[in-house]
C-alpha cells in the first residue's frame, strides 16, 4: 500500500503560482484596479475550476491553504499598488470559491499588519471604494485568521529552498522614470535651478564660495533618465511585442503604427495623465462617485514599495538582465513575458497560449 | 519577503530566524497584546455583522450614498466569480476536460497516472474531516466554558519517540489545539505514548492480573524543555525533578545556565518560544519526543469554543497495527518467549489465541513459556 504523498504540502505550488501570475498580468494590462475588471479576467480564465478534481479532503484543505497564501503574497509589498489590489481580489475570490468546508481562512501575520493598514489608507485617499469594500467584507465575514506567521511551521525545509525571484513587471517601477520624463518635473527643476543661480549671483559673498549644486543638474538628470529608458526599452521590447501580437484589444490598435519606444512612452504619458486626473477626482468629485472615476493604475501614494525600489535598483536591474539573457533568449520563436522569470524555460511555449 | 521587513525593535512581533523554517523567540502573551492593540474588538469577535449592519457601517465610514452602496454590492458579489452558467455547475470532483490552467493540467496528468495505480483511501484524511465537522464553531452549554474572544490558540505537533526505529520522524504522531490559558501539565496529560501504557513484568502464571498497573501511574516524572528552561511535572508527591541531573551536568561543564520551573504553573501565555522550532518532551525516564508549536493565532468564531473540549486533538497518525501471528485478525496483546507452541521467538498473540493455546479451560498454564503484555503502537487508533 503506497502511502499517499501530498502534492500541496509546501507553502506554494509552482503551477498555481504561474496561473496566478498569468491572471495578474492580464489584470495589469487593463490598467485598472476595478473589481469588475478583475472578475471578468477571473471568469475568462475559468479560475473557479482550479479547485476541481481534488477528492481527498485533507489534500483539498492543503490546496486551499496554498491558494490563499499565494494571493496574500501578492497583496503585500514589494508589489505595485495595482498588483496588490489584484492580490486582495484574489484572496476574496479564492476564499469564496474554495470547496473546503468549513472554509480555510486567510492568514494575516502580525508583522505585515502595518503594510495592510498603509494599503488601506492609500485606497481611502484614492477613493477606491471597491477595494475597501472587498477588504471590509473579508473582515466582516470572518475570513481572516490573525496569526504569528503566514504559514504553519514545522521545522521543515521547503522543497525548493531557492528564493523565488519577484516578478519584475509586477513591481511598481517600470513606468516610474517614464512618468517622470513626461511630467513637467524637469522643467520645474530647471526653473528652480535658474532662480537659485540668479539669487546666488546676486549675493556676492556667497556665490564665490558655495557650490553645492551642479549647474547642469537637470540636463544630467535628463541624461541619466534617458539612459535608463534605453536600457529598459531594450530589455522590455520583447514583452511589448508579445503583448501586442497576443492581444487584439481595440484600444491597443491605435498604437499599431508607433515604434515600441513611442508606444511605451505614450502609454506612460497616458498613465501620468490618468494619475493626475485621479488626484483631481479625489478633490473634486463628490465622495459617492469616487469609486467609479478613479481608474488609475497607480496609487496616489509614493508608498513603501517605491521607497524600496530605490534601495534595490542598484543591484536588481543587473541581475534581471543577466537572468533574462541567460534564461529567456528573445528570438522570434520564443518571445516570453519578461516577468515570468520564476518559471523554467520549458514552460514558455505553454504559457504563450492565449486563454480566449 | 524577509527583505521587506526592516529589523523591528519590537521583539514581540514574530519574525523568521530561519526563513520559512522557524521564528525568533517571542513572548506569547505579549504577541497577543500586540494584536489586540491593533484590532477593533469586532475584528476578532465571534459575532458576525448581518449584511444590513455591514452596509450601514460602510456607508457611514466611507461616506458613500445608498446608490453607490447598491452598486458596490452588486458588482462585488461573490456571484461575479461564477465561471459556469447557473444550474450548469460541473462535477467538482472531476478535473475539467481540456483544462487551460497549469494547476489543472498537472492535476489531470497525475490523476491519469494514478488511475493505473491502486491507492488506498486515506483514513487519516477522513478521520480529520469527521473530527473537524464535529467541532466547528461548537459552543459550550454553559457560557462560563466559552473560550474568550481574543484568546490565543496554538497548534502543537507531538512526534513519535525518538528511539523508535519504525517511525518516520517527519510525521507527527498527533496535532493538538490548545489555548494560551492552558498549562504545560495539560499538554502533558494530552500526550499519549505507548510507553505510558507499557506493562512491566512477566505474567504467564497470572495473565488476568497483568494490565492492572501501567507505567504512567508508576513513573510520573516528566519534563518539557523550552528555550533553556526545564518545565517539570511536580503535581504528585512521587514526582522527581528529573531535570536536576542535566542541569548540574551542564553547570559543571560551563554550558549556559539552564533553569527550571513547574509545568503545572506555566501557561502557554507565559512562555517565550520560537514557532516551528523542535523542543523536547521527556517521560518514563528516557522516552523522548519532539514537540513543535506550528502555529499561534487569535481564536476564531469557527474554532471549537468549548473550553472543556481542549486540549483538542485535531490529527492523529494511525500506524499499522501488529496482528496476531495465529489469526492475523486481532491486534497483538501478548508476546511470548521460550514458547514451545509458538512458530517464532518471540511471538505475538491476540488475547483470544494466546489463552486458547496456552491455558486449559480452567485457566491452568500448559507447558513452559514466558509471557509479557504488549501494547501496540497503533493501540490509540
Ligand atoms: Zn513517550
Ligand atoms: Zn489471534
Amino acid at each position: 500500500m503506497p502511502r499517499f504523498q501530498s502534492v500541496y504540502c509546501d507553502f506554494f505550488y509552482t503551477p498555481l503560482t504561474e496561473d496566478v501570475e498569468q491572471l495578474l498580468a492580464r489584470f495589469q494590462q487593463t490598467d485598472s484596479v476595478r473589481y469588475e475588471v478583475f472578475s471578468a479576467v477571473w471568469r475568462e480564465m475559468g479560475f473557479s475550476d482550479v479547485f476541481h478534481g481534488v477528492t481527498r479532503v485533507g489534500e483539498l484543505k492543503r490546496f486551499c491553504r496554498v491558494t490563499l497564501a499565494t494571493a496574500l503574497k501578492y497583496f503585500l509589498p514589494p508589489y505595485s499598488y495595482q498588483i496588490r489590489v489584484g492580490g486582495l481580489y484574489l484572496m476574496f475570490a479564492f476564499y469564496h470559491t474554495q470547496l473546503a468546508a468549513p472554509p480555510v481562512k486567510i492568514r494575516v501575520p502580525l508583522r505585515d499588519w502595518a503594510q495592510v493598514q498603509k494599503f488601506l489608507k492609500d485606497s481611502v485617499d484614492s477613493g477606491h471604494m471597491d477595494v475597501l469594500y472587498i477588504y471590509q467584507k473579508l473582515v466582516s465575514i470572518k475570513a481572516i485568521h490573525y496569526t504569528a506567521m503566514p504559514h504553519f511551521l514545522s521545522f521543515q525545509k521547503q522543497r525548493k529552498p531557492k528564493k523565488e525571484p519577484v516578478c519584475a513587471d509586477f513591481i511598481g517601477r517600470t513606468t516610474a522614470i517614464q512618468e517622470l520624463t513626461s511630467s513637467d518635473m524637469l522643467e520645474e527643476l530647471t526653473n528652480i535651478q535658474n532662480q537659485y543661480e540668479k539669487l546666488k549671483q546676486a549675493t556676492a559673498e556667497v556665490s564665490s564660495q558655495v557650490n553645492m549644486t551642479h549647474r547642469d543638474l537637470s540636463t544630467r538628470l535628463q541624461k541619466c533618465m534617458s539612459e535608463f529608458l534605453t536600457w529598459q526599452q531594450k530589455t522590455y521590447s520583447g514583452n511589448q511585442k508579445n503583448k501586442k501580437s497576443g492581444d487584439d484589444d481595440e484600444e491597443e490598435e491605435e498604437e499599431e503604427e508607433e515604434t515600441p519606444a513611442e508606444a511605451s512612452s505614450s502609454r506612460a504619458r497616458l498613465l501620468s495623465s490618468i494619475k493626475q486626473k485621479s488626484y483631481k477626482n479625489v478633490q473634486e468629485a463628490s465622495k459617492s462617485r469616487r469609486h467609479r472615476q478613479a481608474e488609475a493604475v497607480e496609487s496616489s501614494s509614493s508608498g513603501p514599495e517605491h521607497v524600496q525600489e530605490a534601495a534595490q535598483q542598484k543591484k536588481r536591474p543587473v541581475s534581471l538582465r543577466a537572468r533574462t539573457t541567460k534564461n529567456l533568449p528573445m528570438t522570434d520563436e520564443n518571445i516570453t513575458q519578461i516577468w515570468h522569470l520564476s518559471a523554467p524555460d520549458e514552460q514558455a511555449m505553454i504559457r504563450k497560449r492565449s486563454f480566449n | 519577503m524577509a527583505s521587506s521587513h526592516p529589523p523591528t525593535s519590537n521583539s514581540n512581533i514574530p519574525d523568521y530566524e530561519y526563513l520559512d523554517v522557524n521564528t525568533k523567540p517571542f513572548h506569547i502573551g505579549s504577541f497577543r497584546n500586540e494584536w489586540l492593540n491593533r484590532l477593533k474588538p469586532s475584528d476578532y469577535s465571534y459575532q458576525r455583522d448581518d449584511d444590513d449592519t455591514f452596509d450601514a457601517n460602510f456607508m457611514k465610514e466611507m461616506g458613500v450614498g445608498a446608490e453607490t452602496m447598491a452598486e458596490l454590492k452588486s458588482i462585488c458579489s461573490p456571484d461575479s466569480l461564477r465561471c459556469h452558467p447557473e444550474g450548469q455547475q460541473p462535477d467538482t470532483e472531476l478535473v475539467p476536460p481540456e483544462p487551460m490552467l497549469q494547476t489543472l493540467i498537472q492535476r489531470k496528468k497525475r490523476q491519469d497516472h494514478r488511475a493505473n495505480q491502486k491507492m488506498s483511501k486515506n483514513r487519516h484524511d477522513l478521520y480529520a474531516d469527521e473530527l473537524e465537522r464535529l467541532i466547528v464553531g461548537r459552543k459550550p452549554e454553559s457560557t462560563a466554558d466559552i473560550i474568550p474572544e481574543g484568546e490565543i490558540v496554538l497548534t502543537i505537533n507531538v512526534y513519535y519517540p525518538i528511539t523508535s526505529e519504525r517511525i518516520n520522524t517527519s510525521r507527527p504522531h498527533m496535532s493538538l489545539l490548545m489555548t494560551g490559558s492552558h498549562s504545560l501539565a495539560e499538554l502533558r496529560d494530552a500526550i499519549c505514548c505507548v510507553s505510558d501504557l507499557q506493562v512491566c513484568g512477566e505474567f504467564s502464571n497470572t495473565p488476568d492480573l497483568a494490565p492492572d498497573f501501567i507505567s504512567k501511574d508508576l513513573f510520573k516524572s516528566s519534563f518539557f524543555f523550552f528555550e533553556g528552561v526545564f518545565y517539570n511535572d511536580m503535581r504528585f508527591p512521587e514526582c522527581q525533578d528529573i531535570s536536576k541531573t542535566t542541569i548540574e551536568w551542564a553547570k559543571a561543564r560551563n554550558y549556559p545556565a539552564f533553569t527550571q520551573a513547574k509545568m503545572e504553573d506555566t501557561r502557554f501565555m507565559d512562555l517565550t518560544i520560537k514557532v516551528g522550532f523542535p523542543y523536547l518532551y521527556c517521560h518514563q525516564g528516557d522516552c523522548e519526543h519532539l514537540v513543535i508549536i506550528t502555529d499561534i493565532r487569535l481564536a476564531h468564531k469557527s474554532d471549537c469554543l468549548d473550553k472543556k473540549l481542549y486540549p483538542l486533538l485535531i490529527r492523529k497518525d494511525r500506524l499499522l497495527t501488529q496482528k496476531c501471528t495465529v489469526c492475523h485478525l486481532f491486534i497483538g496483546r501478548w508476546f511470548t518467549t521460550n514458547d514451545q507452541y509458538a512458530p517464532s521467538d518471540p511471538c505475538l498473540f491476540c488475547d483470544k489465541c494466546f489463552r486458547a493455546l496456552h491455558y486449559d479451560a480452567a485457566g491452568n498454564k500448559l507447558g513452559e513459556f514466558l509471557a509479557y503484555p504488549y501494547v501496540d503502537q497503533g493501540a490509540f487508533n
